[in-house]
Parts: structure tokens; C-alpha cells; sequence
């Protein structure tokens, strides 16, 4: 991973949503499609590039009240980012994100959340003078039937203009849906199972496998 | 610990590789006792279905004893002889609630590969390409069992591996297959296929009440164990002009009232239709050779019941207006083997069915590359080729 150059690209999903995500949607892009990222306003002279925003939805078989808890409990959002993002409250609405490489350093970054209403809604954005405007909400509604909830997950990225923040834009384009989905299905798994679906420490004859086993036999 | 890893394509290898390891609360740690070669193997090992990484342990026809357990698993206890289904199921998401257990939303690690193809994602299985999760397969000393009690199912006493193990894959497979067909008193299933999960279809559709069962196959040894072991009538396509017409007249004009696929994408036949096939699937203008379920839909009765087993990717030429105009009943499936298998050990246990005769050669894991290929070819009547580290 290291040596793929991502710059910019790299920072703001990292930020957004958190390395291991990124890689594992960049590993596959061919099997991505760039769907639909809808593009929001026009680039401004010296202001900010356009931005992208995504929204993708998926039914959980919970109540909204569950998901709510699950969604505010204070590790989840740092399991549904896999490990690569840390996400800690800081005081009153305030949440901190660091992110540990792929990028050899660490980013860290604050959001406020701005509403706040249990079993419905959350939304947050990040702290006003930040580099990349980021706003996220996360909406519950009943589904019909036996269902449960249907959860829709919105991102909504501004980074400010001139060639890095448009050409990474231009990149990003194809890849937040992907990100918001793959978020919101290990959120679904963790809510149905308790647990999210993993490759950790799984046996392959690859290199990166690593030495992590040592039964003998 | 040993496993068979694929390499690319037709390149297997028995390698050394870390042993699995408990990772998520629900995990158990299987030692195998004995794996199976599979028929849908092949798909990925010839490379016609896509995201197989070099290095992937593969296998998913399996059993073993648990000796390692999650802190959060119930039922599944260390020492236990279990059989597990290929498909690994969470047991709480609305498709495992109702009894479609390889559509689980919950166990595919890599669901958007799948999305792209298919819409939605189905469940994991064990080394069977990234698209259906990535995990490592059971060709291997051990295995990790996610979900491991709704994954696990206790093998009773005095049975012997052979008869249990296509209890993991073939068994419920080929049930659930002459299940999907609705079976009348009186009703006449044709099968294409005589391996594993075909001949273990034509004894299901005996158990669930099968008049007559034709079994179509071009091997003389699959034929006579159609015949023999599971009392069909058999149809060597090779020796008549239309598999079609042959049917029609066994049964008096009308066709079967159901037909099973269990053949899949690289399905062999005769005539131009073949050969259009091979010759775009070899420049990879399709992924699928469609010969067997053509066959299988033209030749269904009227309002009759076409039951997919065979795996496909994206055929075309699919005969639909024959579907359509005929009014045929599609059902189809991976198998959804946490629903049969509690009643497919009862079968074996009582006697009324044992799968140990597919059972046509040994192998020690390390030698498991000469066993794909022996299973491949066909080479000395292989049906199926079981492993034992």
C-alpha cells in the first residue's frame, strides 16, 4: 500500500472513512463502478473544487433504537472503519479521528455533531476552518414487514480548490460509494451478529500472510 | 500447517502456509479429517470464474473436530465430529431466518465484488475466489469455521468419514435440487450429470417420492452408477442425435416434469451448439458453456419445473422464450445446506442413503494436486477424490 502514491486522494478518504477501507475498495476497482457520486456545484477560480456527495442505504434486521445505540456507542465507529481509523468522543458533541497510515503518518482530524435525534437521525461535520468540509448523516426508518430498519448513510466532501483538490475529486469520484456501503454492511453485520466478517490472520500461501500461525502438525 | 493453494490457473500446489487462528467470537478451529474435490472447483481452477488470488487455499467440501472454540459459541463443543456445509451462514439475518441459508447477508467479508455482478451479495464460502469472500479453504491440516453453531453439525456416532463428508456439499446440494422439483406421485425427473451432487439428486428424488429418474451423462462408469447405486435410467448423450427427442420418447411425448442441471458451465456436449460454445468460451467471449441446461429446459414438459444446480456466470444464448412460452417453473440455488443436512444424516443413519460409494480414490493431502487432476480428467473413473492430511 505504501507504494501507491495516493496524495490527496488518499488523505481525504483516509480522513472520511479510513485506510483499510480505501485499500480494500482501490484493490477492486475494476469491479467498482463510479455510480452515483453526484456532483454538487461548479469549480470556483481560486475557491473550492466541486464536491462529491454519496448516499447508499441498507436494511438491518433491528429496531431503530437498536441501531441508534449501536451507531453512538463509542467503539463502533472505529470497528465499522477497521481497525485503520480510531474514533473517540472529545467533549460535549465532539469526535476525534485519527488515522494511522497507509501514509507513514497520521492524520487527525475533529467533527461536532449538529443533530441529534435518537432512533431517527445523527449528523456531523467537521469543525469549521478545517482543509476538507465534510459534512455525514445517518438516517433510520422503519422498513416494512419483518425487515427491521432501513439505514442510509450520506457523505457529503468540499475540498478546497486548485489542481490537487480537483484532480483527487476526479479519483474520488468512483470511490465513496463503495466506501459508504462497505461501512454500512459491517455496521449491518455487527447489529445482526455481533461480530463483522473478516480475513484477519487468514491462511494463504501469499507472503503477506505472515508468520501469524504456529500450530505444529 | 499444509494446504492445496491455487496458484493460477491449473496450477495447484500443496505449499506450507500459517495456521488459522480463532478471530471472531463464533469461531471454532476444525482439524479435517477428510476434504472432496468438487465439480464447481474446476470453474476457478480453469479460470473462468474471476477473483482467485495466487497463494488461495481452496476446498469446501469438508469435515473434521473442532479443537479450538470462540468465546461466544454455544453449542459446538472442542472434540466434537462435525460435518460443514461449504456456505458459511450467520443464522440471524432475515435469509438465514428463512431457510435460504447461502444468501446470508452477514459472512461475505468482500460483498461489493459481488454487488457488480449480481446486485447483492450473497453468503461466504471457504476458498472459493474473493467475490465469494476470500476465506481459506479446508484442502488444508486446519480450518477456521465462522458462526461455527449454525455451521457445525455433530456427526452421530458409527458413521465413517466417507459416508458423511458430501453431507458438507454433493448430499444437500442434490437435495435440495430434487426438493426445488415439487416431486407428484407418478413424476419423472431427468438429471444431467452423473457426479456427485447429479447422482446424489437421482437418489433424492427417489427419497421425495420419484416415479422414474433418467440420469444423462457420456462417462460409462457415471452411468452405471446411475443405474446401480441410485436405480436410474441412464442416457449416454454421446450415442443419440437429440438428447431432446430421446427424452420426449421415454416419456411418452410429454418430457419429464422436471429437469436437473447439475452439470454447470463447462458443461460437455455434441453438435454445432457445443462448438459454438467451446470456441467463445476459449476466447473469452463467454464465460459459460450452456449446452446441459438448454437441453434441460427444451426438453422439460410443458409447466414443468427446470431445477439449476450448475453454476453459471453470464451465459448467453439462454433459451428464455422456451421458458417462457412453456411456462417452466426456474428454482434454483447454491445449496442451502444448514437446511437439509439434520434430515440427510437421519437418511444416512437409518440406511436409506450412503454417499460413500463417489468415493472412487484416496489421496493424502500432499498428493491432492494429482487428485484434482485425476477428477478433472475423468482419469480412471474418478467420481470424487477425498483428501486426508
Amino acid at each position: 500500500m505504501r507504494s501507491i502514491n495516493l496524495g490527496h486522494v488518499g488523505r481525504i478518504a483516509a480522513v472520511v472513512l479510513g485506510g483499510s477501507l480505501l485499500k480494500m475498495s482501490l484493490g477492486h476497482r475494476r469491479m467498482l463502478r463510479p455510480h452515483t457520486a453526484k456532483r454538487r456545484g461548479a469549480p470556483k477560480a481560486g475557491g473550492h473544487a466541486e464536491a462529491v456527495e454519496v448516499e447508499r442505504s441498507v436494511t438491518i434486521g433491528k429496531t431503530a433504537e437498536e441501531l441508534y445505540r449501536l451507531w453512538r456507542a463509542p467503539e463502533t465507529l472505529s470497528r465499522l472503519l477497521g481497525g485503520f481509523a480510531e474514533v473517540t468522543p472529545v467533549e460535549g458533541d465532539r469526535m476525534r479521528w485519527k488515522v494511522q497510515g497507509p501514509f507513514g503518518q497520521s492524520v487527525a482530524w475533529e467533527t461536532r455533531i449538529v443533530e441529534d435525534l435518537p432512533g431517527e437521525r445523527v449528523r456531523w461535520e467537521s469543525l469549521p476552518g478545517a482543509a476538507w468540509s465534510l459534512q455525514g448523516a445517518v438516517q433510520f426508518r422503519a422498513a416494512p414487514a419483518q425487515w427491521g430498519t432501513e439505514v442510509t448513510l450520506r457523505l457529503h466532501l468540499h475540498p478546497p480548490g486548485g489542481m490537487p483538490g480537483e484532480a483527487a475529486m476526479r479519483r474520488l469520484r468512483a470511490v465513496p460509494g463503495g466506501l459508504v456501503l462497505k461501512v454500512l454492511r459491517r455496521f449491518k453485520s455487527l447489529a445482526e451478529t455481533g461480530e463483522i466478517p473478516t480475513l484477519k490472520n487468514n491462511p494463504s500461501a501469499r507472503k503477506s500472510a505472515s508468520a501469524h500461525g504456529k500450530r505444529v502438525c | 500447517m499444509r494446504a492445496l493453494c491455487w496458484n493460477g490457473v491449473n496450477d495447484l500446489r500443496v505449499e506450507t502456509v500459517p495456521d488459522p487462528q480463532i478471530v471472531s467470537p463464533h469461531d471454532v478451529i476444525l482439524r479435517v479429517t477428510m476434504s472432496t474435490t468438487c465439480g464447481s472447483d474446476l470453474h476457478f481452477i480453469d479460470g473462468y470464474i474471476p477473483t482467485m488470488r495466487e497463494g488461495d487455499v481452496i476446498g469446501h467440501e469438508f469435515m473434521g473436530e473442532v479443537v479450538e472454540v470462540g468465546r461466544e459459541v454455544k453449542k459446538v463443543k472442542k472434540g466434537d465430529r462435525v460435518v460443514v456445509p461449504s456456505f458459511i451462514v450467520c443464522g440471524n439475518c432475515w435469509y438465514c431466518q428463512h431457510d435460504l441459508w447461502s444468501l446470508c447477508d452477514n459472512t461475505n467479508p468482500n460483498p461489493e465484488l459481488q454487488m457488480a455482478a449480481f446486485g447483492q451479495p450473497t453468503a461466504g464460502i471457504y476458498g472459493y475466489t474473493h467475490a465469494f469472500g476470500g476465506y481459506a479453504g479446508a484442502h488444508a491440516h486446519y480450518v477456521r469455521v465462522p458462526h461455527a453453531d449454525n455451521d457445525c453439525f455433530l456427526v452421530p456416532e458409527g458413521l465413517r468419514d466417507e459416508q458423511v463428508i458430501f453431507l458438507s456439499d454433493a448430499a444437500p446440494t442434490g437435495y435440495m435440487g430434487a426438493d426445488f422439483c415439487g416431486i407428484q406421485p407418478g413424476g419423472t425427473v431427468a438429471v444431467w450429470g452423473a457426479g456427485g451432487v447429479g447422482l446424489m439428486a437421482m437418489e433424492s428424488a427417489f427419497l421425495l417420492g420419484a416415479e422414474r429418474v433418467i440420469a444423462i451423462d457420456r462417462f460409462p462408469e457415471r452411468l452405471r452408477l446411475a443405474r446401480e447405486k441410485a436405480g436410474a435410467e441412464t442416457l449416454d448423450y454421446t450415442q443419440v442425435d437429440s438428447v431432446v427427442e430421446a427424452l420426449r420418447e421415454m416419456t411418452g411425448g410429454r418430457g419429464p416434469d422436471a429437469c436437473i442441471d447439475a452439470v454447470g458451465m463447462e458443461a460437455h456436449g455434441t453438435g454445432v451448439g457445443y462448438a459454438y460454445d467451446r470456441a467463445k468460451q476459449a476466447l473469452h467471449l463467454h464465460s459459460d458453456r450452456g449446452q446441459a441446461l438448454r437441453e434441460a429446459i427444451l426438453a422439460c414438459r410443458k409447466g414443468g419445473t427446470l431445477s439449476i444446480l450448475g453454476v453459471y456466470g453470464l451465459m448467453d444464448k439462454f433459451p428464455i422464450g422456451a421458458i417462457m412460452n412453456k411456462g417452466l417453473t426456474v428454482r434454483t440455488a447454491q445449496q442451502h445446506g444448514q437446511k437439509y443436512v439434520p434430515r440427510l444424516l437421519e437418511h444416512v443413519a437409518r440406511g436409506e442413503l450412503d454417499p460413500s460409494y463417489l468415493v472412487t480414490h484416496r489421496f493424502s493431502l500432499e498428493d491432492a494436486p494429482r487428485g484434482y487432476e485425476m477428477f478433472k480428467n475423468k482419469e480412471e473413473g474418478c467420481v470424487r477424490a477425498v483428501f486426508t492430511p
